[in-house]
Order: C-alpha cells, then structure tokens, then sequence
C-alpha cells in the first residue's frame, strides 16, 4: 500500500538510469546483488555488492577446536563442499607432521572429482537457465542427483560429508560401492553426447554466448583469474598437476584449455573436465581394490588436541579455481587464524565488475554464471 | 425459509474475515478458495542461505515439486511463500523484511535450515541473526542441515493442510503485532530503521489493528520517518551536481 505521505520524485530526463539487479534476481547466483548503471540495455557502470551471506568464517574458526571446524569449512562454499573439507585437513596435516595413509589419498581423490562433476553438472545447468534453456538445467541437476547418491551412500550426507578428517577419512568405502560408481560414470559418459546436441554445439546457446565477457590471457593472470576460467583464456595452468598433492601425480589426465576467453570457452572448459573427471575416477576405481591399508591414521584425542606451532599453506584446485587455507598454530587447541583463499572473490567482485562494462544487461547473468563464482565464498 | 438455510454447515464461517456472513454457500466458496489456495503456491526466487542448493533438485524433474502446484516467482508481488533458506545475516534480513512487507496477503514464511530456528552453526556469529520468527511470522520450520528435498516437499505439504483447514494465518500477526516485531527489527538495525511499507495503514485497511499494533516502537517509527528513502536509487554525484 501506498504510504500516506508519498510523494513522486522528479528525475532530470537523462537515458542513463541505475538498476538493483539482485539479490532477490532469478539472474544472479545466489544470495549476491550488483548495481548497475545503464544506457538503455547497456552497462556504463557495474558495482558489485556483497556481504549478504557474511558469517564471519575465519573469526568463528578460531573459537572453535581444530576438528569442530571440519563441520563448518565445507558451508563456505555449498555447490563445491568436498574440496574445502580436504584442504584444511591438509593443511592441518602439514602443521601436524600427520602421515596420510594411501588409501585415505585415493579415497579423497575419488571424492574430490565426484565433488567436481557435480559441481560443473550445476554450473552449466546453471548458465543454460540463464539463457532461457531449462532443459539443459532439468537435466544437469537431476543427473547431479544421481551423484549425490553416490555421495550418501558413502559418508552419509547428501551435500555436506563431514567425511574428511586430519589424517584420513572417516569410513572405509562400502561394499560394491565401486560397481555402482562405475555404472553411474557409463551413464554420465553415455549423457555427454546429448549435452552437447542440447547445449554446447546448440547455436542458440553458441551465438548468445560467444564473445560475452571475454578476457584475455594477461587481463586473467593480473586480475587473479584461476581454474577453468583462467584454463578457457589458453593457459594450461591447473594445481593438480602443477604442485600436487594427494596422488594425482600418479595420475593419468590432461589439462583441457580454449582460447576464446569468453563464456563459451569457460563453458566448453567445464565440458572437457567432465570428461577428465571421469578418466580420473576410472582410474581410481580400478587401482583403489588393490591398495590395501588402514583409511586413516591414529591421531590424539580429538577433543583435546593441541596441534603442535606452526603455520601451513596448502591448496588444491576446487571446480571454481584455486582454493588455498592458510593455517597457523601456536600449540592450542584451537587454530589461531585460518585465512581461506578462495576463487570466487576474485571472481565474482573484480572480474565480474570489469568484464560487465560495455556489457548488455541480459549478459550479466549470462557473464556470472559462466564465471561460476560462488557467493556464499565470496562473502564467507 | 429459503432453500439456501436449510444446506447443513459444519463449520461456521470465521469472523476472521472482519464481517459476518449470511450466506451459507460464502461458506463453501471460502473452502474452495483455500483449496485452491493450497494447491497454487508460487515461492519466492530468493535464495538466502546455503539451504537454497536442495531447492533445485526439489523443483526440477527428481522430486518435481511443481505437481504440487509450487512453482518458483520471481517478483514478491506475485508470490506466496517466502521461503528463508538457511542463515540470515543481518544485511540479508533487512532485505527479507522489505520483500515480505511487499508480498500480497495472504503470505507464508518457510523457515528451512536449523540456522532459523536457532542460529545452528552460526550461532556465534556477530554477522548472523539467530532466530528468525523474532523478525517475521513464521508459518513453517524445516530443521535439518540442510534439510533434504522430500523434508523439503513434506514441510510444504505441512504448509498446504494448513492453508486448506484455515490454521495459517500467521500473516495476520505481523499486522497484529507489528509493534513486537519492529522493536526486534530496531534492536538489530538501529532505532531509524524504516521500510517504505506502511504496515500500520495496512493494518488498518485489513481490519487487523489490535492494542499491540501500535507501541513505543511505531512511535519512534513516526519520528524517523523519511519517506522512501531507503527504495531510493543513489544517483551518482555527477548528477546530483546538475540538479
């Protein structure tokens, strides 16, 4: 209802005008707003506006003990959980001289790039909704469903696991697990084609999104661009074969690069790393049967741990980009700051905010989602 | 004696319209539009918390939420159901409050996510509001972290027996205690915290005033008032200078 003492405002007659687009947009991803500023459809300026979904991560970290953080970390980031879980315990790992047994790596691996496929199967679903294709939508999350299932069955939790803990994972994988992976990556492998008649050689989906937001090679290295955004500008830059950790140097996988640097090349990036994933998980389904040993290894009463002084930087590549944690300890039972170096700040604020300009308005979304920035990891 | 006196009611109609019906069948014709009601609920597109990345699935072809008659909206105009996903921080509640001032009545709230019932995770956090129905009526809690798709569909089932029996009707009390629920929003927000609703005309109009509607806190909401302004588009200096 009108107020009863509303009174129009006279606006000087100008083209230009300033739009709130989002947070409560079907355009933007998530809980995330960006103001903008038009001349009729395009952008003259953008400014983005975040901070809607703060919790105050890093302050909460220090007043909680180092295995109580191990719920908290996989909330930063909500479509791409497993990789923050695994990067903290990490670190904490590193801090603590914790050996790793085997299997535990290989177990990781293997949730790492089921974590990975999930998480681009939602992304492009994502960016195809943008541009008015919902099937393509309908379908990546409902095959994302079908990993998810994998992903209950082995740690019990739909999208949070909890699954990860220093030193290892909490239960060993359940019996005939492997089969059911397997037969879910024939089904993800055999839906590929039709992905690509729906969407990735779909010319509607080809001409909206050639040449939108694109950036070149030297724009993505000094504005912080990571992960397959960086890889769509042509640089085959990737930490999982670049600074390894876990087993991926024993390995067999490739590095898909596009040249375009647009939206196009950052989705048909994503499109060649299902594939990878896919590679990457057959081959730990047929060497993980002959690796035998204990999942993790003996650590002090968690309760009461205090993990010896020292600080550790450790990253690992999530699907949005470079994901580090910079730890530090001084011998407490809590750690003493936790710095999370994630992928979408960079992303979704200062990239987001350049590659907008000169845009048109219905390509913000478009320009968004093929970033795939994440807001609640932008926030924190 | 018309034909009409004699149909038996088994319910007698509510005063909770404001005016008393004569008319049996108003009656049958309010059952049918709460049936209807029920069956036809669009949700507001807002995603708030970490709880909005089990909504996709429970709308989209697995679970498929839309047989339900629940559909996705993207304007708070149209839409019946807010659903509050997870967390609320303290800028996102601001701009909770002023989506649901301008939803239509009648209008539901779904808190989903143990963090609306009592802050869950969060509850430390200097950036979080803890609990929700401090802020707005709540019709429906989902616990759980998250909670998963069918608890999802079985909350909004929950919702839908009670919009058909007549039992959610906590709209009404924002209306009703709006003074309640300003003070908290003031505690949280500072005292010159306003929306550019006026929720007391509102009030007024639906026939909803109570003795608990108007207080020491709608008073210093007439002290502050600045009209429109927080809707207020920032113009840019450059423009400014012009005018």
């Amino acid at each position: 209802m009108r107020p009863e003492n509303y009174q129009a405002r006279s606006q000087p007659p100008s083209n230009e005008f300033e739009l709130n687009f989002g947070p409560n947009h079907p355009g933007i991803e998530g809980n995330y707003a960006f103001r903008v500023k038009l001349n009729g459809d395009q952008v003259l300026e953008a400014r983005a506006d975040a901070g809607y979904l703060h919790r105050g991560f890093e302050k909460l970290m220090e007043g909680r003990l180092w295995i109580q953080n191990i719920a908290l970390v996989p909330r930063i980031c909500v479509p791409d959980p497993v990789p923050m879980e695994v990067c903290y315990s990490l670190a904490i790992e590193e801090i603590g001289g914790l050996e790793v047994p085997e299997r535990a790596k290989w177990i990781r691996v293997m949730q790492l790039e089921m974590s990975r496929l999930a998480a681009h199967l939602f992304a492009f679903g994502g960016h195809a909704a943008t541009t008015g294709m919902y099937t393509t939508m309908f379908w990546g999350v409902a095959d994302r469903d079908l990993i998810l299932d994998r992903f209950e069955e082995l740690t019990g939790g739909r999208v949070y696991s909890i699954y990860n803990i220093p030193g290892g994972v909490r239960r060993d994988v359940p019996e005939g697990f492997l089969d059911r992976l397997s037969s879910l990556l024939d089904y993800l492998e055999s839906r590929l084609p039709d992905y690509d008649n729906l969407f990735f050689t779909n010319q509607v989906f080809v001409k909206r999104a050639r040449g939108v937001g694109a950036m070149t090679q030297e724009q993505a290295l000094k504005w912080g661009v990571t992960g397959p955004n960086l890889r769509a500008t042509g640089l085959e830059f990737d930490v999982r074969r670049d600074d390894p950790y876990l087993v991926y140097d024993q390995l067999d996988f490739e590095i898909p690069t596009e040249s375009g640097g647009d939206a196009l090349a950052r989705n048909l990036v994503r499109r060649a790393e299902l594939k990878q994933s896919i590679r990457i998980l057959r081959q730990v389904i047929e060497r993980l049967p002959s690796i035998e040993g204990p999942i993790r290894c003996p650590i002090p009463n968690p309760l009461a741990w205090n993990v010896p002084a020292g600080e550790a930087y450790t990253r690992v590549e999530s699907s949005k980009g470079e994901l580090a944690y910079y730890v530090v300890s001084t011998g407490g039972d809590k750690p003493y700051r936790v710095h999370v170096r994630g992928p979408s700040s960079m992303h979704a604020v200062q990239v987001l905010e350049k590659l907008a300009l000169g845009a048109r308005l219905e390509d913000i979304a478009q320009i968004m989602f093929s970033l795939d920035a994440c807001p609640p990891e932008v926030d924190r | 004696m018309s034909k009409l006196d004699n149909i038996p009611v088994r319910h007698q109609p509510t005063e909770a319209a404001g005016r008393k019906r004569t008319n049996p069948l108003a009656h049958v014709f309010d059952e049918l539009v709460k049936f209807c009601q029920s069956r036809s609920m669009f949700m507001l597109h807002y995603c708030t918390g970490c709880g909005a990345i089990e909504l996709p699935p429970a709308m989209t072809s697995r679970f498929d939420m839309e047989r339900l008659g629940i559909q996705p909206m993207v304007t708070p105009r149209q839409a019946d159901i807010l659903l509050i996903t997870g967390y609320v921080s303290i800028k996102t509640l601001k701009r909770i409050i002023l989506t649901y001032e301008q939803m239509q009545s009648p209008k539901y709230v779904i808190g989903i996510c143990s963090c609306t019932v009592n802050g869950g995770m969060y509850w430390q956090s200097y950036a979080t509001a803890k609990v929700l129905k401090d802020y707005l009526p709540v019709d429906v809690y989902i616990a759980g972290c998250m909670p998963r798709p069918e608890a999802v569909i079985s909350g909004m089932r929950e919702l839908m027996s009670d919009i058909k029996s007549g039992r959610a009707q906590n709209w009404k009390r924002y209306y009703e205690n709006y003074d309640h629920y300003l003070g908290n929003q003031q505690k949280l927000f500072g005292e010159d915290w306003q929306t550019p609703t006026d929720i007391i005309a509102e009030a007024r109009h639906y026939g909803l005033m109570t003795d608990r509607t108007l207080g020491e806190h709608t008073a210093l909401l007439e002290k502050h008032q600045r009209p429109l302004e927080a809707l207020e588009m920032r113009l840019s200096a450059r423009e400014k200078q012009k005018t």
